[in-house]
């Protein structure tokens, strides 16, 4: 009877011994790190904030989990591995959309570059056509001026999608367009009032 | 006696072990009676990601900063105290740290929230001036002969105005700003190498309205005179003190200055006579009425700008400078001369003859009468 005492309080001992040994995820915490890391080169931080925001949020959220952890007598890390398995998995998630992202920007830019490249020719068309009349040349100058600084936005922004400003050039045609649209516009408008006249 | 000794080390490690086992117990009694930080931390954490939300990196950049700064500190704290002996920690500082990082990552989200709100109207007051600056140019200046580098700063001000409208409607607050002080640069460059011109060009002013009132006072014997005001772009015929018909009047694109020698393409000011009529057949143009450009003054302007060095030395004082037809093309064409539509020249030409004066100003009106007392 003493001897099975003895027995079941050395296997406490030895229990409390190991339990108290656990050792903290490192290798899921370095996964985890290396995966956000990953994913903000990959520009996540960027084109899907959100989603990368909450990857770094998870990623504070584990290391919170560790300390709980560490702190206790029995240091238990399932809930921090599982947070850090979330951010690993959720980091391939959002590197995916952050490229899927950049591709779908990319071809917005290249379609409005088309667009924008299409309408400045439209546009140099339409001043040849357009009357001279009340306000006149001066006024044509300026247009032509006007189609001129868009067509340099459109060169600008070629410049910017060679050095990956995706965003930067994003908006930048998109103020191009409108400029050019505005100008489409505005000489359809002359030419018609001209035909009108007729 | 060797049973008696085994006995004994038994009992020795049975009180070993019950009290290993009791201080154990009651170590995990006092740890878990001691406050950890976890919901302290938690609150920061959640304070930070909505202070991040509110955009607190851009707008409170300092205070966001600090409050990461915190938190990481009470990260820091807490890992160290976690190393120490489980009797031995204390989540004082990591409390403390967790709960500053909070106040801060609070403070930072509500200031980012101000500042943002207060740039977003800011540049939209922005928009309103840049706008007006636009539109000063588009009524005053539009129309002058203004230099490549002046039209191009007005387009490059547009382009810069619409991409910051764009980040504007966007939520790229600062992106918007950078963009508009852009755009504020350029229209104000335009704007003050405009109005520079404008204001220089009015310098004679004086000297023209005492040029027009001459021209008025003559025509009151009954004689006609002509009038030219070229910054109204209208050509007046003077009688009995009257103007008595007036013509819309296209001049050189140079014609925002005084004519100095040949090519320059602009319109001279000053007094002239008609000294010949030419009939269709006698020019391309219609119908036209020959000056006596270069007058005296021209001629002694002239040779002081030469002597001084202000003209080339091969240049000359230019000639044949005319009133004449094929005009009404609605710009600035002539090279220097004053072009009528054929049907206004055909008027003028009857009612003038050789001889009559011809007066052309800069403006018979004041610059504040011509900017309509716009502020410029």
């Amino acid at each position: 009877m003493k001897s099975k005492l003895i027995i079941a309080i050395a296997a406490m001992g030895v229990a409390v011994l190991f339990s108290s040994c656990a050792k903290v995820p490192q290798a899921e915490v370095d996964a985890a790190t290396a995966a956000i890391q990953e994913v903000k080169d990959a520009g996540a931080d960027l084109y899907v904030p959100e989603a990368y925001n909450a990857l770094v949020d998870s990623m504070k959220a584990a290391n919170e989990k560790i300390e709980v952890a560490k702190a206790k007598w029995f240091p238990n890390y399932t809930k921090a591995k599982a947070t850090l398995a979330w951010v690993s998995q959720n980091a391939v998630d959002t590197k995916a959309k952050s490229e899927a992202r950049k591709v779908e920007l990319k071809a917005e830019v290249e379609a409005m570059i088309v667009e924008v490249k299409a309408l400045v020719e439209e546009n140099k068309a339409l001043i040849a056509k357009a009357p001279k009349g009340k306000e006149g040349r001066e006024a044509l100058e300026a247009i032509k001026s006007d189609v001129a600084v868009a067509e340099t936005t459109v060169t600008e922004v070629e410049a910017l999608l060679a050095n990956g400003d995706l965003i930067g050039s994003n908006d930048k045609i998109k103020a191009a367009k409108e400029k050019a649209t505005a100008i489409k516009a505005e000489l359809e408008e002359a030419i018609a009032k001209k035909g009108g006249k007729k | 006696m060797v049973f008696g000794k085994k006995k004994k080390i038994k009992w020795i490690i049975v009180i070993l072990l019950s009290v290993v086992f009791i201080a154990t117990i009651a170590s995990i009694i006092i740890v878990s009676q001691k406050d950890l930080p976890t919901e302290d931390l938690r609150l920061a954490r959640e304070a930070i990601s909505l202070a991040k939300e509110a955009e607190a990196n851009l707008y409170s950049e300092k205070l966001y900063k600090e409050s990461l700064q915190m938190y990481d500190s009470a990260m820091v704290n807490w890992s160290r105290e976690n190393n120490r002996f489980i009797l031995f920690r204390d989540y004082t500082r990591v409390i403390n740290f967790a709960k500053k990082s909070k106040k801060k990552a609070d403070d930072s989200k509500e200031e980012s929230i101000k500042k943002a709100d207060n740039l977003s109207k800011n540049v939209e007051a922005a928009f309103v001036s840049l706008g007006k600056k636009i539109e000063l140019y588009n009524k005053l200046f539009k129309d002058l002969p203004l230099s490549k580098s002046i039209f191009d700063a007005h387009n490059k001000s547009k382009m810069f105005l619409s991409e910051s409208k764009i980040a504007h409607q966007t939520g790229k607050l600062k992106e918007a700003e950078v963009l508009f002080k852009k755009a504020d640069i350029y229209i104000n460059h335009a704007n003050t190498a405009a109005s520079q011109m404008l204001r220089g060009y009015f310098n004679d002013y004086s000297k023209w309205k005492n040029l027009a009132n001459d021209a008025i006072a003559a025509s009151r014997g009954g004689n006609k005179v002509i009038l030219v005001d070229k910054v109204a772009h209208v050509l007046y015929v003077y009688q009995a003190g009257k103007a008595i018909r007036s013509f819309e009047a296209e001049f050189g694109p140079n014609w925002m200055a005084h004519k100095e020698r040949n090519g320059d393409k602009a319109t001279p000011e000053g007094n002239y006579r008609i000294t010949k009529k030419k009939e269709r057949g006698n020019t391309i143009y219609h119908k036209a009425l020959l000056l006596d450009y270069p007058n005296e003054d021209d001629r002694r302007q002239f040779a002081i700008k030469k002597k001084k060095g202000l003209l080339q030395r091969s240049a000359g004082i230019g000639s044949l400078i005319e009133i004449h037809g094929n005009g009404g093309k609605g710009f600035n064409w002539t090279s220097g001369c004053v072009g009528l539509r054929d049907r206004d020249i055909d008027e003028l030409y009857r009612l003038v003859s050789s001889g009559t004066l011809v007066t052309i100003v800069g403006s018979i009106e004041p610059l504040s009468v011509v900017t309509k007392g716009l502020d410029f």
